[in-house]
């Protein structure tokens, strides 16, 4: 590659963004205004708050006790409550004139609707004798009940309370807010009244408020002001750098189809790889440029914001949500570089698929619904740095700069090979698509045809090949998903003896997972043989598999109880799993192995490594369809813990597939896997010994039995040897049937014109 | 100078499954001649020169420019080669200078060379006057001028015009054949491709016909003439046209 033509496109670029309005808009201009005027607003709308007066009705004023005052010259008492002026409340009073409770709500409706006042308190008639009676005057039963029987439970219910009504209407704000405000001075007047009454029987007025609790938190105020900030600033900044990738991304791709320029850059001595990282350095920069803008506007309005209010009353809020240290700003600033290169090479890939500008733009939606939850993830309460989360793109970077912005660097660093390894491999994997997305001339040169139903479905039928096509394989990948999904639910009602799981089992095997890739391979390919993989292996191929699939199960049972220990299975779902080994074990092994591991290897490499691994690996898609088949495989087990398991197999079984030319030895692995998984469980059982020849490999443990380590040890050195010798075989290519028999000589498209 | 052997190009099609554009064409151009592809609308001239100038790939046969095979040379053909169609727009927002410096810096010309090369070509293509004027704001003879200048700034000695005549007014359409015609004396190997038989019989040395795909017929004017006994370049074109159609159970409306 030579680096100086992606160094003369990258600049051009830069120029040509620069010099766009629209780009200069999005990326510069916004930023720099929008959180200025959001904070603007902010602060209106709490002046607004705090200055707007509420008007409250008071009938029966008259009816208050006297002592300590309440109302007293049209204000509430005491005057100079924090939080709360008497001046935002304007008091309007009223002689009562014995109406009923019943009748003042009426009006209360009718007036408080029409916006008369914003609350209505109504004391009702004896009030103050009522309250002075609370003071004085206990039931003696109640007493004796209160100080004498310790367990048996008083009952208050008898004691005469004094009713305050009030009527508020809590479709409009202006009543809260007034709500609000007088449960405020109530509130204080109660405290008041009732120390009163406490001194006045000679107690300590303290005992309204017995315990004094003295908070002490230890953290440093650096880091309890970046708890809040590092949640929310990584989900701001990235959703703004995919942002900030996508529109120079479509203006990159999809603008310069429209403007005719990309021709003329394909022609140029650049070659595609070239083109494609002359134009991602471009939109990185500009999404790093746009992330970090929001990020310094959000942080310089934010902290001056929290300052003013700190200065109106609320101090501790600069202890939340005061300005970010300096280093957790470099740390957001780290995971910024690889992601906006990753979210670039993404937005470029998508966009280099639009023939219009407009088209581009709706290429957005389906990118955020992909990134959004990736990014909102490390958001959910609970979620932290572990080995399970740090391999997930994005959440893993973020979680990451998180654990340093917090401090916890000892956790940090461990887990930065791995975060590092799949951020990288994430990049490449974008960064390569995005160069076969340039190399395709499909997608560079669409041209604008019509859609039409029956004319799709007609191609669909007269242009099959052997095998499917990536887009039929993704889609029977789909298919069977969502077919599984609902099957689940349904045989989640059936009962837990074996007939009935065997039963769901085979129903679920056959009908959601091998029906629809048979469908699909009927209709859509040419050979059931080629598009399903069904192609006679070496035997040594086939003995080496299943050699794999003995040698590998140590190792994979260790990664599973890894898993578990990472990922606590709940309390009912252990409970289940244990009740279904337990169905298990009882049930006749041979109806065991067959309906557990025969049959589902069957159907399953059939389908993931028949249809859809064949169909995906065409058009040069190897890597793809091992990575994305192992990706179906694994959502298609039900369980998180089983899912990032089989993920981690169907990449085994992918590259099986791929080396061995077909699904067979694929199968043979698999049925020999699922054998020992299911028939460990048996031997856990003392009714099931193990045979004495095998002793060596095992040992006992406290739950049960398990592979010894030194059998561990040499498993993981003949799976190694048998992986080597797998990966490093020739690829066994399939004499396929010769393909479409359509001559040259005879040019399509002649049609009969009129 | 540019050898196409049995060439031929299809594309799947939703509507027509395989569209086959180029049906296996056959034809050799020298330098210092200027060798005309005819043909209407769709007969596949574009998608040949496309793929003369590597921006498509052949599906198969063989294509030579300048002695490189287009697939196993691509970036040698680039380099030897100037495209210019009605496809190859320029940037908006570059001025005609920094356009042409920017291609020239790409065919890795050295500073100080892309500078005098590029004061001479401003001279010869009278373009000083639009030297710093945006693109966007050009009438179509001047984009095309930079286009022009665009295409030969590395002085290639391969030049490829795909319908660079489209859209053009009289006088700037007279412009460009002038230029044309100079760039042939200047030795260039030149393929000149149109759908206006005025243009070929100006300018070219020699003339394919092509329609759906195929060569109907190849050689100079006088020997096509002779071949078909048809004197009217225009008549000798609608019969190839009509004849090839009949035989293929087509009507041309």
């Amino acid at each position: 590659m030579n680096w100086s033509h992606v160094y003369l496109i990258f600049l051009r670029e830069l120029r040509d963004q620069l010099r766009d309005r629209r780009t200069l808009f999005t990326i510069v201009v916004l930023p720099i205004v929008l959180y200025p005027l959001m904070g603007m607003v902010m602060l209106q709308m709490t002046q607004f708050n705090r200055e707007q007066p509420v008007v409250i009705k008071v009938i029966g004023k008259e009816r208050w006790p006297s002592s300590p005052p309440f109302f007293v010259d049209s204000k509430l008492q005491p005057v100079g409550i924090k939080g709360a002026e008497t001046k935002s409340i304007e008091l309007r009073f009223e002689k009562p004139d014995d109406q009923t409770l019943e009748q003042y709500r009426e009006r209360a409706q009718y007036e408080l609707r029409a916006g008369e006042y914003d609350l209505l308190v109504v004391i009702p008639d004896q009030f103050d004798s009522e309250v002075a009676d609370l003071a004085t005057v206990v039931d003696p039963k109640v007493a004796e009940k209160l100080l004498g029987d310790e367990t048996g439970e008083v009952d208050l219910s008898t004691i005469k309370m004094p009713v305050l009504q009030i009527f508020s209407n809590h479709a409009n704000d202006r009543s809260v807010l007034a709500e609000k405000r007088f449960s405020h001075f109530l509130e204080f007047w109660q405290m008041q009244w009732l120390q009163g009454q406490l001194t006045h029987h000679q107690l300590n007025p303290k005992l309204v408020d017995p315990i004094q609790v003295e908070n002490c938190d230890i953290s440093p105020p650096a880091t309890r002001s970046a708890i809040v900030w590092s949640k929310l600033l990584p989900f701001v900044m990235l959703i703004w750098a995919l942002t900030g990738a996508f529109y120079p991304a479509v203006d990159l791709c999809a603008g310069e189809k429209e403007r005719g320029t990309l021709e003329t850059l394909l022609s140029s001595p650049a070659d595609r790889r070239e083109i494609v990282w002359g134009k991602l350095l471009t939109v990185t920069c500009f999404s790093i440029c746009t992330a970090l803008l929001n990020l310094v506007s959000m942080q310089l309005t934010a902290s001056m914001l929290m300052r003013q209010f700190a200065k109106v009353g609320a101090a501790n809020i600069l202890e939340t949500l005061g300005p970010l240290p300096l280093s957790a700003i470099g740390w957001l600033v780290v995971i910024l570089l690889p992601m906006s290169a990753l979210f670039s090479a993404l937005a470029l890939a998508v966009a280099a698929m639009a023939r219009s500008s407009k088209e581009g733009q709706y290429y957005l939606m389906p990118l955020l619904l992909v990134g959004m939850p990736l990014v909102m993830l490390p958001m959910l309460p609970g979620m932290k740095l572990g080995v399970g989360t740090c391999v997930l793109p994005v959440t893993g970077a973020v979680l990451l700069a998180r654990a340093f912005i917090e401090g916890q660097y000892h956790e940090a660093w461990t887990h930065v090979p791995f975060v590092v390894f799949v951020t990288a491999a994430c990049c490449m994997l974008s960064v390569r698509w995005a160069v076969r997305q340039f190399e395709s001339e499909s997608v560079l040169f669409r041209e604008n045809e019509r859609f039409g139903l029956s004319s799709w479905i007609r191609h669909l039928w007269r242009d099959r090949e052997l095998t499917a096509s990536p887009v039929e394989a993704v889609l029977c990948g789909l298919i069977i998903l969502v077919a599984l999904f609902f099957g689940r639910l349904l045989s989640s009602e059936a009962t837990l003896d074996w007939p009935s799981i065997a039963r769901s089992s085979l129903m679920i095997q056959l009908g959601m997972v091998l029906a629809p890739c048979l469908i699909m391979a009927t209709i859509l390919t040419r050979s059931l043989r080629q598009s399903l993989g069904l192609n006679i292996p070496h035997s040594v191929d086939f003995v080496v598999c299943i050699l794999l699939a003995v040698c590998l199960h140590p190792t994979y049972t260790r990664f599973v109880w890894f898993l578990e220990q990472e990922y606590s299975l709940g309390a009912d779902t252990k409970e289940l799993l244990q009740y279904l080994d337990g169905v298990i074990t009882g049930a006749p092994l041979y109806s065991v192995l067959l309906v557990l591991a025969v049959f589902p290897a069957i159907c399953e490499e059939l389908a993931f490594r028949g249809f859809i691994f064949c169909g995906l690996k065409n058009q040069n898609g190897t890597l793809r369809a091992i990575l994305v088949s192992s990706i179906f495989f694994g959502f298609s087990h039900g369980l998180l813990q089983q899912s990032i398991a089989a993920t981690v197999m169907g990449l085994v079984l992918g590259v099986i597939a791929w080396k061995t030319g077909g699904v067979l030895c694929g199968m043979a692995f698999h049925v020999t896997h699922n054998a020992l998984s299911t028939s460990m469980p048996r031997f856990i059982r003392a009714e099931h010994p193990i045979p004495s020849s095998l002793e060596w490999a095992f040992s006992r443990t406290a739950e049960g039995i398990d592979y010894s380590s030194s059998w561990l040890t040499l498993s993981i050195v003949i799976s190694i040897i048998c992986m080597v010798y797998i990966a490093t075989r020739k690829e066994r290519k399939v004499p396929s049937v010769e393909s479409s028999p359509k001559a040259f000589d005879v040019p399509a498209g002649y049609k009969l014109s009129t | 100078m540019i050898e196409v052997h049995s060439l031929t190009k299809s594309y799947p099609d939703l509507d027509r499954g395989k569209f086959v554009a180029l049906a296996g064409i056959s034809f050799t151009a020298q330098a210092g001649e200027i060798y005309g592809l005819l043909g209407p609308n769709g007969a596949g001239k574009t998608t040949a020169l496309r793929i003369l100038s590597t921006i498509l790939k052949p599906t198969s046969g063989q294509v030579r420019v300048n002695g490189f095979d287009v697939v196993t040379h691509a970036a040698e053909v680039r380099q030897s080669i100037g495209f210019v169609s009605n496809n190859t727009a320029i940037y908006d927002r570059l001025t005609a200078w920094e356009m042409v410096e920017y291609f020239g810096r790409l065919y890795g010309i050295p500073r100080a060379d892309l500078r005098n090369r590029m004061e001479s070509l401003f001279d010869k293509l009278r373009m000083n006057d639009i030297r710093d004027l945006p693109c966007a704001k050009m009438s179509t003879g001047m984009k095309q001028k930079v286009s022009i200048a665009r295409a030969i700034v590395h002085d290639p000695p391969v030049l490829v015009f795909d319908e660079a005549s489209v859209g053009l007014d009289v006088l700037v359409a007279r412009a460009l054949l002038d230029i044309v015609a100079k760039l042939r004396e200047e030795g260039k190997c030149i393929i000149f491709s149109t759908h206006i038989m005025r243009e070929v019989e100006r300018l070219c040395d020699r003339v394919a016909i092509m329609h759906r795909g195929h060569i109907l017929a190849e050689g100079t004017l006088p020997e096509m003439a002779d071949q078909f006994g048809q004197a009217d370049f225009e008549e000798l074109f609608f019969d190839l046209l009509n004849k090839h159609n009949q035989l293929h159970g087509v009507t041309v409306a």
